[in-house]
């Protein structure tokens, strides 16, 4: 070593990162997603500008005036006022949204309880009544609902028999009919006073909650069990019913009475409402049953070993051990399963309930042609609902959670 | 004095209630007042069910007739299959030209052959013989199905899937017989195995050139009469809808649920909206969305026919789906996984395509069969928009003029034939995963 002057190595500086620009993963992603913004715009602009082009070679209608311009055709199930050539296309789309709602609503809760129903038989330690429910929820589940639809709409509801020889569903009372033009039933009509016998309702019923809890506080505080059942049924039957006729029986039935070639008066529903919401309460049923099983065969054997060891009876340990501890995996598959219910609806199309698709998207679009604002619209609709049930089912799923740890 | 007994106590049989089928039932059906009669009952509710669709569909039944004025001659209280049978060929077929049918039936059968050494254990390279069904096998059936002139592009991807075809089938059968891959097989027997690795490749690729070249010429001698896509119907429309349905909607619902997941927001979002926006609404809007809507969004003059504006639709509608089946398959996954893969140094594709993706596709095998069965449901609703595929068909038996207003059977048929396809194909995937994951039980 002749210049002696090594250099010592000093505290380690990090080298310095070279820039490189096809290698640096900011550049990189920067990249990728201006470029993948640029084709989805640049086909969203040449959709938009083919439409815009298109409506205006064909002379197409555009705009939402159509909203107020009146509807030249009728329908016959409504759940609000409409008459053809005074109502309008707006009341068309509230129609249409009101009777996919009501048909929406009815089948979930049938289904529903169906579904429970069925899904705690599968489980069953009885062999024949579980293969009974496996059956029925393989048979239904495997076949399209469509093909459901349509064979409980002609094969079924269709086929019943003609006006003139209606079946009456209320014993001879006739207040309930049913024929192939569909279901008429006797509807009550409240009188002056009716609205006493519904305050004495209420009544009755927050007095059994406020009773039951201070039962169940008596029992966690000393282990006397008290009977709230009978008490609680009692005094919601009892007085309610006092007060009806206390007051002199407020209440008259609209009554269907056979008109000429037609039952008038009550309320009616077409054959093809009743095989709506048969079919999608039993499709939709199956398909509840199987989450039903799933979530409780998630629940730990021990849990209602435990509950039966300190003497449970069997439809106790369902009720009060298993079911509450299953619920959080039934739930979230439940709630899809509704909004699937929502969304199988609009197959009404296929038989003729006038749903929002079939009554707006179909027939107020031949009618009127106002293709893009249509079927937004509809779109906008189920979309509108289904953000809403998601939204709720968030909330139970983070609460949930909350009491989980 | 110890009493010791010096000989063996002789086993004793299990009691009758373990063994006998008394005991059986005494177990499952008669355990309780209240199950007997729960069994009684569901015996009896069985016994009406099964005798009320057996003499229906049977003994009263009627196969053979000209009308449905014959069948109500023969049997009031009966089914009329006659009607069905007299029909079967338009249920499968729709109205496809007669003399053509064994295009649809060879068609078939090659899809069959092509895919079944995915099921001998033998053969080698299945994720090849997958990736070969879905990249050539469309072409070949497309032109069989529609025929007419070969343009200069189906002239190319007929020959590419007949060689891929003949590949196939001599990489199975070298399979079955030496248990080696096909170009192993090619390479030894021409007794190049101890030649360099590039100099095999090469030969292997002049093979297939030369292959390629045979069929090229053997093809273009060969044409096969045009059917209109107005004829296609039936059973047979309603599988190339479900069946283009199901190979495009893996892959589309793969990239979707990466976009979902991707860390780019620009991407994140654009892929959660799309998704979101579909699964949200009916196929039903979205069909008819298709059918009115498409035909604005194309440049003047350019017109998609019909079918192909359904495909659309179902093909993008079942990838959102898929997207959230396999998103929830991909949140299965541990995050070590992904992170082992970073250390060992894949990036971002290989840590997908090699680790995560494989492991996440196995666990959801059952929720993707799940979802092709929904999609082969689903494809009824073509029918509503006026497309003849089975439950058009099975509709319109009834407004033929010697089968008028027969409605129940041709629909109890229909649904019998779709509980057996879905019924066979969600067994089937439930022995699928009770396979794959022998390796995960302990």
């Amino acid at each position: 070593m002749t210049n002696g002057t090594k250099e010592i190595p000093t505290a380690r500086v990090r080298p310095k990162e070279e820039f490189n620009f096809f290698q640096d993963q900011r550049v990189r992603s920067a990249f990728y997603q201006i470029l993948t913004a640029g084709i989805v715009g640049w086909l969203v602009w040449y959709l938009i500008s083919n439409t815009a082009h298109n409506l205006e070679v064909r002379g197409m209608n555009t705009g939402f005036n159509f909203i107020t311009a009146s509807a030249g055709f009728d329908t016959d199930f409504k759940l609000i006022d409409y008459q053809p050539g005074v109502g309008t296309y707006g009341d068309i789309f509230i129609i249409g949204a009101l009777n996919t709602l009501l048909i929406s609503f009815l089948s979930i809760i049938v289904s529903t309880i169906l579904g429970f129903t069925i899904g705690v038989l599968r489980l069953s330690s009885n062999w024949l009544v579980s293969k009974v429910a496996l059956a029925y929820v393989e048979i239904f589940r495997n076949v399209p609902l469509l093909i459901q639809i349509v064979f409980w709409y002609i094969g079924v509801f269709s086929l019943l028999p003609v006006v003139k020889k209606s079946l009456d569903l209320s014993f001879g009372a006739e207040r309930v009919i049913l024929n192939n033009r569909g279901l008429y039933f006797a509807t009550p009509v409240p009188g002056d006073l009716f609205w006493m016998t519904l305050v004495a309702l209420a009544v009755a019923v927050i007095g059994a909650i406020i009773y039951r809890r201070r039962a169940r506080k008596l029992q966690d505080a000393s282990g006397k069990q008290t009977n709230t059942l009978l008490p609680s049924l009692a005094a919601i039957i009892v007085l309610p019913l006092a007060v009806y006729f206390a007051t002199g029986m407020p209440l008259e039935w609209d009554i269907p009475t056979l008109q000429g070639f037609n039952y008038a008066g009550g309320t009616s529903v077409p054959p093809s409402f009743l095989a709506l919401l048969v079919a999608l309460s039993i499709y939709h049923a199956a398909h509840i049953a199987e989450s039903v099983r799933a979530g409780i065969l998630s629940v730990n054997r021990g849990q209602s070993e435990a509950a039966m060891s300190i003497g449970l009876k069997p439809g106790r340990v369902m009720a009060m051990v298993v079911i509450p501890q299953a619920m959080p995996a039934i739930v979230p598959p439940l709630i899809s399963n509704w909004m699937n219910t929502v969304k199988n609806s609009s197959l009404a199309i296929a038989i003729g309930y006038s749903d929002i698709v079939s009554l707006f998207m179909q027939t107020a679009l031949n009618q009127a042609g106002y293709a893009v604002e249509m079927v937004g619209m509809t779109m906008a609709f189920y979309m509108f609902i289904s953000l809403t049930i998601s939204f709720f089912l968030n909330i139970y799923n983070k609460r949930v959670q909350l009491v989980e740890r | 004095m110890a009493i010791v007994k010096a000989t063996k106590t002789p086993e004793r049989p299990a009691p009758i209630s373990e063994t006998s089928i008394l005991g059986w039932l005494q177990k499952n059906l008669f355990s309780s007042v209240f199950n007997s009669v729960l069994t009684l009952l569901t015996t009896y509710i069985i016994y009406l069910t099964i005798s009320g669709v057996y003499v229906w569909g049977f003994v009263d039944a009627t196969f053979v007739a000209e009308t449905r004025r014959e069948c109500y001659d023969n049997s009031l209280t009966g089914a009329c299959w006659a009607g069905v049978i007299d029909w079967l060929d338009n249920i499968f077929y729709g109205r496809y030209p007669r003399e053509e049918l064994w295009r649809i039936n060879f068609g078939g059968i090659l899809l069959a052959f092509w895919m079944a050494p995915l099921w001998i254990t033998r053969a080698k390279g299945k994720v090849l013989v997958g990736a070969s069904v879905v990249a050539f096998y469309p072409f070949l059936a497309g032109y069989l199905f529609s025929g007419g002139d070969k343009g200069l592009f189906m002239q190319v991807m007929v020959s590419a899937a007949i060689v891929a075809f003949v590949i196939n089938m001599a990489n199975a059968i070298a399979g079955l017989l030496k248990q080696q891959s096909i170009a192993q097989f090619v390479i030894s027997s021409l007794g190049q195995t101890n030649a360099a690795d590039k100099s095999q490749r090469n030969l292997l690729i002049a093979l297939v050139v030369v292959g390629f070249g045979v069929a090229y010429l053997w093809q273009s001698s060969w044409t096969v009469e045009f059917v209109s896509w107005t004829k296609w119907g039936g059973l047979f429309l309603t599988l190339v809808i479900s069946g283009i349905g199901i190979a495009s909607a893996l892959p589309g619902g793969i990239i979707l649920a990466l976009g979902r997941r991707s860390k780019l927001p620009v991407l994140r979002v654009l892929s959660t909206g799309f998704i979101e926006i579909f699964r949200s609404v009916p196929l039903i809007t979205v069909l008819f969305m298709a059918t009115t809507m498409f035909p604005l969004f194309m440049p003047e003059g350019f017109v998609l026919n019909k079918l192909v504006q359904v495909i659309i639709a179902v093909v993008l509608f079942n990838a959102c789906y898929m997207a959230e089946t396999v998103r929830a398959g991909l949140q299965a996954i541990p995050k070590g996984q992904a992170e082992g893969a970073h250390t060992i140094g894949l990036g971002y594709w290989g840590t997908m395509g090699l680790i995560i993706m494989p492991q996440a596709l196995k666990h959801m095998i059952p929720n993707i069969v799940g979802s092709f069965i929904g999609l082969l449901k689903d494809t009824t609703l073509v029918s509503i928009i006026g497309l003849f595929d089975i439950l058009g068909m099975l509709r319109s038996i009834s407004k033929d003029i010697p089968w008028l207003g027969l409605h129940k059977e041709p629909l109890i048929f229909g649904a019998i034939l779709f509980f057996i396809i879905c019924f066979a194909m969600s067994k089937y995937s439930r022995h699928l995963e009770v396979k794959l994951s022998a390796g995960d039980r302990h």
